[in-house]
C-alpha cells in the first residue's frame, strides 16, 4: 500500500519536473538550452549528500544501539546513495564540456568534492566486504559512514577555499528568477521522492536476504 | 593522571620496540627520500618548476609515508595478539587510542624531521622556517588523528595494505589541501596572516578527528 | 539549439543509470523472492 503511493508520488513528481524543466521554464540567455542540466545537477548532488546522511544515521544508531535494522538503513542508503553520486559525477561532467570546454576540471568546488564523495562511498563497501566476518563488515563500514559524513563540510570548505580566490563560475549572473526556483524545487522534489522509493525497496532486499538466510538455517 | 600514566606506557612500549628494530624508522625513512628524488626526476631540472610543485611533491611524499608508517603501527598488535593482552589490561580502550596515536606521531615527526633538511638541500628551498615547521606538525597530527583509527580497522581486513589508503587518502583531501597551499605560501614568505585560512582548516580538522576517532575508536577493536 | 546533444545525454545518463537500477533491483527482488518461496516448500515438506 505504502509503496503503491511512494510509485505513483515519485512518477508524478517527475512527470511535472519533467514538464517544467522541458516546457515550462525559459531558455536562459547566456548558456542557452543546456542550462537546463542545471535540473539535473542539483538534484543528484543533493540526493548524493542526503544519502549519506542517511548512512551517518544508520552507522551512529547501529553502534550505539546494535540493531541490525540500523545496519540495513545505511548499507541500503550508501547503495542509492553511490549510484546518484556516480550520477551527479556525469551529469558534472556532462555539463563542463559544453559550458568550459573540459570534459573535467579542478576549478569546481562542487565538482571535486563529489568525487571525493565518491571516494568515501567507496571505502564504506570495500570496507565491509573486506572484513573478516560478516558483523565486522557492518561495524567497520558504520565507523566510515561517521568518520565520512564528518569529514564532507571540511571537504567542501577547503575545496571551495582552494579555487575562492576567483569566485567558482556562477551558474548564473543575476539571481535565480522565480520560474527557474520552482523548476528546481520540483526537480529536487521528484528525485527526493524517488530515492526514498529505491531506499525502501533495498531495504526490503536486504530483508529479504536475512530471511533467506534464516530459512537456510531452518531448513539445515 | 592516571589516564595519561597508561597512554604513556603504551608509546613507550611502541617506542622501546621500535628503538629494538628500528623498522618503521629506517624504511620509512628511506622510503621518504627516495619518493622525494623520484618526484625530483619526474619534473625535470628548472628550478622555477621545482618551486610550483615542491610543496605537492613534500605533502604527497609525508602522505605515503604516513600511511606506510600507520600501516605497520598495528600489525605487531594483530600478529603477536598484543592486542588482545591488552585489552585484558585493566585500561580503557581510548588509552589504547591516545597511546599507540602518540607513538605514531612521534615516528612520523622524526621521520619528517630528517626528511625537511634534506628535502631543503634536495630542493634549494628554505624549508626550515618557523612556519613550514607548525605546517608540517599540525598536518602530522590530523594525519595520526584518523591514521590510528583506520590502521586498526584495516588490520582486521583482508586486504589490509590496500585499506588503508583507500580509506585514509579521501579523508585527508582537506588537510593535505591546506598543508600544500600553506606550504606553498610559507615557502614564498608569505606573513602568517596569510597562512592563516589554511592553518585554521588543519586546525579544526585535528580537533574534530581527534575527538570522533577518540569516541569511535572502541567500536572498531571490540570483539 | 547548441549544445543540445549535451543536454540530451544527461538526461538520457540519468533515465538510463536509474532506470538500470531499478531493473537490477527488480531483478535481485524476483530471485530472492524464488529463493524464498522454495525453501519455504522445503520446509514445509520437512515438517509434514
Amino acid at each position: 500500500m505504502k509503496r503503491n503511493i511512494q510509485l505513483w508520488l515519485s512518477l508524478v513528481l517527475m512527470l511535472v519536473a519533467l514538464y517544467l524543466v522541458f516546457v515550462y521554464v525559459p531558455t536562459e540567455k547566456e548558456m542557452g538550452i543546456v542550462q537546463r542540466i542545471f535540473y539535473l545537477m542539483v538534484p543528484t548532488a543533493w540526493l548524493a549528500l542526503l544519502s549519506f546522511l542517511v548512512v551517518f544515521i544508520g552507522s551512529t544508531l547501529y553502534l550505539v544501539k546494535r540493531g541490525l535494522k540500523w545496519d540495513i538503513l545505511a548499507h541500503s542508503s550508501a547503495e542509492v546513495g553511490i549510484v546518484f553520486t556516480t550520477l551527479a559525477l556525469i551529469v558534472g561532467s556532462l555539463w563542463a564540456k559544453p559550458i568550459w570546454g573540459v570534459w573535467w576540471t579542478w576549478e569546481e568546488p562542487r565538482l571535486t568534492s563529489t568525487l571525493v564523495l565518491w571516494f568515501i562511498y567507496f571505502a564504506y563497501f570495500m570496507v565491509r566486504s573486506f572484513a573478516s566476518e560478516e558483523f565486522r563488515g557492518a561495524r567497520f563500514a558504520a565507523v566510515v559512514g561517521i568518520i565520512g559524513f564528518v569529514d564532507i563540510p571540511i571537504i567542501a570548505l577547503a575545496t571551495t577555499l582552494w579555487r575562492g580566490i576567483h569566485p567558482p563560475p556562477l551558474i548564473f549572473q543575476g539571481g535565480l528568477a522565480p520560474s527557474m526556483l520552482l523548476t528546481v524545487l520540483v526537480s529536487v522534489a521528484a528525485f527526493t521522492a524517488l530515492y526514498f522509493l529505491l531506499l525502501f525497496q533495498v531495504i526490503s532486499m536486504k530483508n529479504d536476504v536475512t530471511e533467506v538466510r534464516k530459512l537456510k538455517e531452518l531448513r539445515g | 593522571m592516571n589516564f595519561w600514566r597508561k597512554v604513556i606506557a603504551i608509546t613507550w612500549k611502541d617506542v622501546l620496540s621500535e628503538m629494538r628494530t628500528r623498522e618503521i624508522i629506517f624504511s620509512v625513512l628511506i622510503f621518504t627520500l627516495l619518493v622525494i628524488v623520484i618526484f625530483n626526476f619526474a619534473f625535470g631540472a628548472s628550478q622555477q618548476l621545482m618551486v610550483l610543485v615542491a610543496p605537492g611533491i613534500l605533502w604527497v611524499t609525508f602522505a605515503f609515508a604516513g600511511v606506510l608508517s600507520l600501516n605497520r603501527s598495528f600489525i605487531p598488535e594483530k600478529e603477536e595478539s598484543c592486542l588482545e593482552g591488552l585489552m585484558v589490561c585493566p585500561i580503557s580502550r581510548e588509552v589504547i587510542y591516545v597511546g599507540k596515536m602518540l607513538g605514531s606521531l612521534l615516528f612520523m615527526l622524526i621521520i619528517e624531521a630528517i626528511a625537511l633538511p634534506i628535502f631543503a638541500v634536495l630542493f634549494n628551498l628554505p624549508v626550515l622556517s618557523l612556519q613550514l615547521v607548525t605546517i608540517t606538525v599540525f598536518t602530522t597530527i590530523g594525519f595520526v588523528a584518523v591514521g590510528t583509527l583506520f590502521s586498526a580497522l584495516a588490520v582486521n581486513t583482508k586486504a589490509r595494505e590496500m585499506v588503508l589508503p583507500i580509506l585514509f587518502f579521501p579523508i585527508v583531501v582537506p588537510i593535505i589541501i591546506g598543508a600544500v597551499e600553506a606550504s606553498s605560501l610559507a615557502l614564498s614568505g608569505k606573513p602568517w596572516g596569510d597562512l592563516s585560512p589554511w592553518l585554521q582548516i588543519i586546525g579544526a580538522f585535528d580537533a574534530i578527528f581527534l575527538v570522533v576517532s577518540f569516541l569511535i575508536f572502541t567500536f572498531v577493536i571490540e570483539e | 539549439m547548441e549544445n543540445f546533444g549535451y543536454l540530451l545525454a544527461a538526461f538520457s545518463m540519468a533515465w538510463a543509470l536509474v532506470f538500470g537500477y531499478v531493473l537490477l533491483l527488480l531483478n535481485r527482488q524476483k530471485r530472492l523472492q524464488q529463493e524464498i518461496n522454495s525453501l519455504k516448500e522445503v520446509l514445509k515438506e520437512k515438517a509434514s
